[in-house]
């Protein structure tokens, strides 16, 4: 965990500062370096096929990836909180119908609906990020539906309904706190899972669009270069994993503490 | 057994009605249409165009036919592949998607199962924690990323497989490899988890104290148990494993399913799309319900 945590420290912070230290931009085109390969002058990493520098490239497809992934996690973690403690708190029919809905959803081709939200709508950031946060809260409703559950019979909770407590208050008061770690560990398991999903569409080219780029883009357009210069397709990729292993570690053990 | 069958069914057949109506609604309202070209048609081409097609009706009588027809198999005409009907297109795609698929899916099982076993014989030891790190590894591996990176190793540098079309048995390697490394890493660590916590479960214990063989023991006694969550995982991997088809195919260049459904997404080809989504939306559905149905294969307590 302590290794996973470096590393994506690492990366976040490569991705966010290193950028303007560059000498050469991620969309600047360097026509005497078309394809350099490693360790030229100005470019430490190469160049693509039309000249742009691989490694500002990929930290500027990191950046976007990331900012995709932490903002649809964010709406994932919203939606799915407000769904999840709805149907915990009421309990009895209505959280059988709200959860009947997570379970149905649960068994859609969720890759496919965000796809055809993407046709439909066309192709922007902002809809990737709102279109993949709106099918990745069913687990984090599960979660806190079942925490919710959990609690709702504790005594203090219960104090403080028979004290005249307003629903309201109980929840933003008592129940929040006592689940926001549980929902913080889980979106952290979630961020990864949107990093793959934005990646795949990007990939397809049905997600981020040009100019802007992101690792999923990166990966293709190496994969189309890859036997004249193999770098542009293995640094996005490797970046792609280690960025996908970490948060998945991280996640996953901050899962544990948390369960207690 | 039954009973769990008609339960299944009866959230089934709703769910796949509503996905073939919110798709159709979402694809129907959007703006643009697969006439637009850079040349504008002029009104009436384009009214007649709407007319063969069925675009100039009300909504509602357009989602009526298209159930209808739907039913008996017919998704209706491909806009962008002239000539073809979108029927036609899936009975060419689906086999080879499916064999994708099911190899996949197999090899998954295998692979996953067994390392999972491997990692499970001593809690805690080198094998344990070096396989443990290759599945974490392989979950966070997209076949997008594995499909190129095997195409350059074996395909480009060292020439020993196919790195495109169907032309050999050895073209399917490669594919299907990449397909199934992220499911064979969640299989394994599924298996690994289930069957540490069976293990240390009295049932087990008292076949070890019959002084059974350790393979009866595993494999009788600690391996069904184990299994449970990787069957209820089936579902989600035939998910998995479809979409991950769909990349690999454009990446390796298969007639599958997935590239015409990537290529109708491209290309705003409305009925293609609304078939495929549909056509996944039921495969995926079919998974899930034989998944319940191992399920209560595996552990007598579902069966009730």
């Amino acid at each position: 965990m302590k290794v996973a945590g470096a590393l994506l420290v690492a990366i976040v912070v490569a991705a966010l500062l290193l950028p303007p230290l560059l000498p050469w931009g991620y969309a600047a085109i360097d026509w005497n370096a078309v394809r350099a390969p490693a360790f030229s002058p100005g470019h430490l990493l190469g160049t693509d096929s039309v000249g742009r520098d691989l490694l500002a490239r990929t930290l500027a497809g990191t950046r976007v990836t990331l900012a995709v992934a932490t903002a649809a996690a964010l709406v994932a973690l919203v939606i799915g909180t407000a769904w999840g403690a709805t149907a915990g708190w009421f309990g009895g029919r209505i959280d059988e119908a709200m959860m009947r809905v997570v379970d149905a959803l649960y068994a859609l081709p969720f890759m496919f609906v965000v796809i055809v939200l993407m046709v439909v709508f066309g192709r922007s950031v902002l809809l990737v990020f709102l279109g993949i946060g709106a099918v990745e809260w069913l687990t984090m409703a599960r979660v806190v539906r079942g925490q919710v559950l959990a609690l709702r019979n504790r005594p203090f909770i219960l104090a403080s309904e028979a004290a005249g407590a307003p629903a309201r208050a109980i929840l933003t008061g008592h129940i929040l706190p006592n689940i926001a770690s549980v929902a913080i560990a889980y979106l952290m398991l979630t961020v990864p899972q949107v990093v793959m999903v934005e990646s795949f569409l990007s990939f397809l080219g049905l997600g981020v669009q040009e100019p802007l780029t992101s690792l999923g883009i990166l990966v293709h357009d190496g994969a189309d270069d890859m036997d004249i210069a193999p770098l542009t397709l293995i640094v996005p990729g490797f970046v792609l994993v280690a960025t996908v292993v970490c948060l998945n570690r991280l996640g996953e053990g901050l899962r544990a503490r948390m369960a207690r | 057994m039954l009973a769990i069958l008609l339960r299944r069914l009866a959230t089934a057949l709703p769910t796949l009605l509503a996905v073939i109506l919110l798709s159709f609604v979402l694809m129907r309202t959007a703006p643009g249409s697969p006439f637009d070209s850079e040349r504008p048609l002029d009104a009436a081409t384009r009214a007649a165009m709407d007319r063969t097609y069925g675009l100039d009706q009300p909504l509602i009588v357009q989602l009526g036919r298209y159930l209808g027809n739907v039913l008996q198999g017919d998704f209706g005409p491909s806009l962008v592949y002239k000539d073809f009907t979108v029927s036609g297109l899936i009975a060419q795609g689906l086999p080879v998607s499916l064999t994708l698929g099911g190899l996949a899916l197999i090899l998954a099982a295998a692979l996953g199962i067994a390392g999972g076993i491997l990692g499970a014989l001593r809690p805690g030891g080198w094998l344990d924690r070096w396989i443990g790190f290759k599945s974490a590894v392989a979950v966070a591996l997209p076949s997008f990323v594995t499909g190129p990176l095997l195409v350059l190793v074996f395909g480009l540098w060292l020439s020993w497989l196919p790195v495109s079309g169907l032309d050999s048995a050895a073209a399917w390697i490669l594919p299907v490899l990449a397909l199934a490394t992220p499911t064979a890493g969640a299989v394994a660590k599924l298996t690994r988890t289930g069957l540490a916590e069976a293990m240390v479960q009295d049932h087990v214990r008292t076949a070890r104290a019959r002084g059974l063989s350790p393979l009866t023991v595993l494999v009788r006694h600690a391996l069904p148990p184990a299994l449970i969550p990787v069957v209820s995982y089936l579902g989600p991997a035939a998910a998995g494993l479809l979409t991950g088809a769909v990349v690999i195919e454009t990446v390796f260049g298969l007639p599958g399913l997935g590239r015409y459904f990537v290529q109708g997404a491209l290309n705003r080809d409305y009925p293609l799309v609304l078939g495929v989504v549909i056509l996944y939306a039921g495969l995926i559905l079919l998974f899930n319900l034989i998944a319940d149905l191992l399920y209560g294969l595996l552990d007598p307590r579902a069966r009730g």
